[in-house]
């Protein structure tokens, strides 16, 4: 390694060099207003009988006049629209089958956005984003079921409400105070890349150069 | 420049993973324990420029850098611009894994056709204009050449190609011109603190 002194110290000072480099285009990096148009999201949520949809690249800006599509679970075309100014497009809930929502950017870009059959049952805003687990319990009672309540409370007046009317009036109430939560939930979905992203892969980088570098070593030694 | 998954078919996939593969493997053959600095770091520098956006219009598009890696690395940009675009994969969302190949080849290619065009240019002795207007060349040729590869992969997978790569091109035009300036700028400043930088490949 010595006696390689000389090539050894222009590769140290081309690293202080293109340090300098990157480090303005870091600086650049956080220059106001960026948006980009190498990634898309598609958010979608379900709110009552209608589901929607935003759509964003990257850097925050809105998808505007981009075709979405929706398909059911066997990839069959149920309906399609735009996305407006604000980058959303809504639709009535075509069937109680999963939903798959394709928003074909410009450019290359696609995005997609999977909706469980259990969401679209139990008209939860939320359970758009997560596993079906925990929302089996959520889900709707049976016709057998709400009958088998009625003739239970039969006769008792504070009760006549049913099941189902008490639902609609907890899920009415559910859907304002979660409305808030949904677009934080949106917003985090469309946040572009950190910090610690662009450091890590800067750092993944120069390991692999270390690693290349040992094995070129070690060719020339043996 | 991404392409996003789930748009190319199948076959266009592999391809250009192939395709890409080969590349790599002339990239990598005979290489140099000096050079692996240089990529890495170029490597770096690409990896990054891609968060930088220049707003056009109703989209925004974003810096490549592709110009520049190609001008100085010549075939070994295909390996820096693979791990420089495998973690944007990982790490931003950007593309995908499975179109890693496809991406690569379309931002690779390009960069390795503007070394044989304009790399003559880092050769000790040419006169600064020479320079300033093939490094200038480099950038804007690399992006322009990348946005007719993305159009024809996407007729190769079915697309009219004309409207594709129109639109490619016309979203990429500011960026063609601010990285014809900014490959520029870089390989003034390299040739005037590091020259052996630029003139690696053709010492070797």
């Amino acid at each position: 390694m010595f006696r390689e002194n000389s090539h050894d110290s222009i590769a140290f000072g081309l690293n202080y060099n293109i340090f300098y480099f990157i480090f303005i285009m870091l600086w650049l990096l956080f220059l106001p207003d960026s948006a980009s148009a190498h990634k898309v999201t598609i958010f979608a949520w379900v709110d009552g009988d209608t589901v929607f949809t935003q759509s964003k690249f990257s850097g925050g800006k809105r998808v505007k006049n981009a075709p979405v599509l929706v398909y059911d679970s066997k990839d069959v075309l149920l309906l399609d629209g735009k996305t407006d100014k604000k980058g959303m497009f809504s639709f009535k809930i075509p069937q109680k089958t999963s939903l798959k929502i394709v928003l074909k950017a410009s450019m290359a870009h696609m995005a997609v956005w999977k909706i469980p059959v259990e969401a679209l049952g139990g008209t939860e805003p939320e359970n758009a984003a997560k596993t079906d687990g925990p929302q089996n319990s959520l889900k709707p009672p049976s016709g057998s079921m709400d009958i088998e309540t009625h003739e239970q409370v039969s006769g008792s007046s504070t009760v006549a409400l049913g099941k189902r009317e008490i639902e609609e009036i907890i899920d009415a109430s559910l859907d304002k105070k979660l409305a808030p939560i949904t677009e934080i939930l949106a917003d985090s979905i469309h946040r572009g890349p950190g910090i610690t992203e662009i450091m890590g892969g800067i750092g993944y980088i120069l390991g692999l150069v270390g690693v290349a570098l040992y094995f070129a070593n070690r060719k020339r030694k043996s | 420049m991404h392409i996003s998954e789930g748009i190319l078919s199948p076959a266009v996939l592999i391809g250009g993973a192939a395709l890409t593969a080969a590349g790599v493997a002339v990239g990598i053959k005979n290489l140099d324990q000096k050079e692996i600095p240089t990529m890495g770091i170029l490597s770096a520098a690409f990896f990054v420029s891609t968060l930088i956006h220049v707003p056009a219009g109703p989209v925004s598009v974003h810096l490549i850098l592709n110009g520049l890696v190609g001008l100085i690395l010549g075939w070994k940009a295909f390996p820096a611009i693979l791990v420089g675009l495998a973690l944007q994969a990982l790490l931003f969302q950007f593309g995908g894994m499975t179109t890693l190949g496809v991406n690569t080849l379309n931002m690779a290619l390009p960069a390795v056709v503007c070394h044989y065009i304009f790399g003559n240019a880092l050769k000790p002795g040419t006169g600064r204009t020479v320079i300033i207007s093939s490094a200038f060349g480099a950038g804007f040729c690399s992006v322009l050449m990348s946005g007719i590869m993305v159009g024809f992969s996407l007729y190769l997978t079915g697309e009219a190609f004309l409207p594709a790569a129109k639109l490619m091109v016309a979203a990429h035009l500011p960026v063609m011109f601010i990285e014809g300036i900014l490959t520029a700028a870089c390989v003034l400043f390299l040739r005037k603190v590091r020259p052996e930088i630029l003139e690696g490949d053709h010492v070797s």
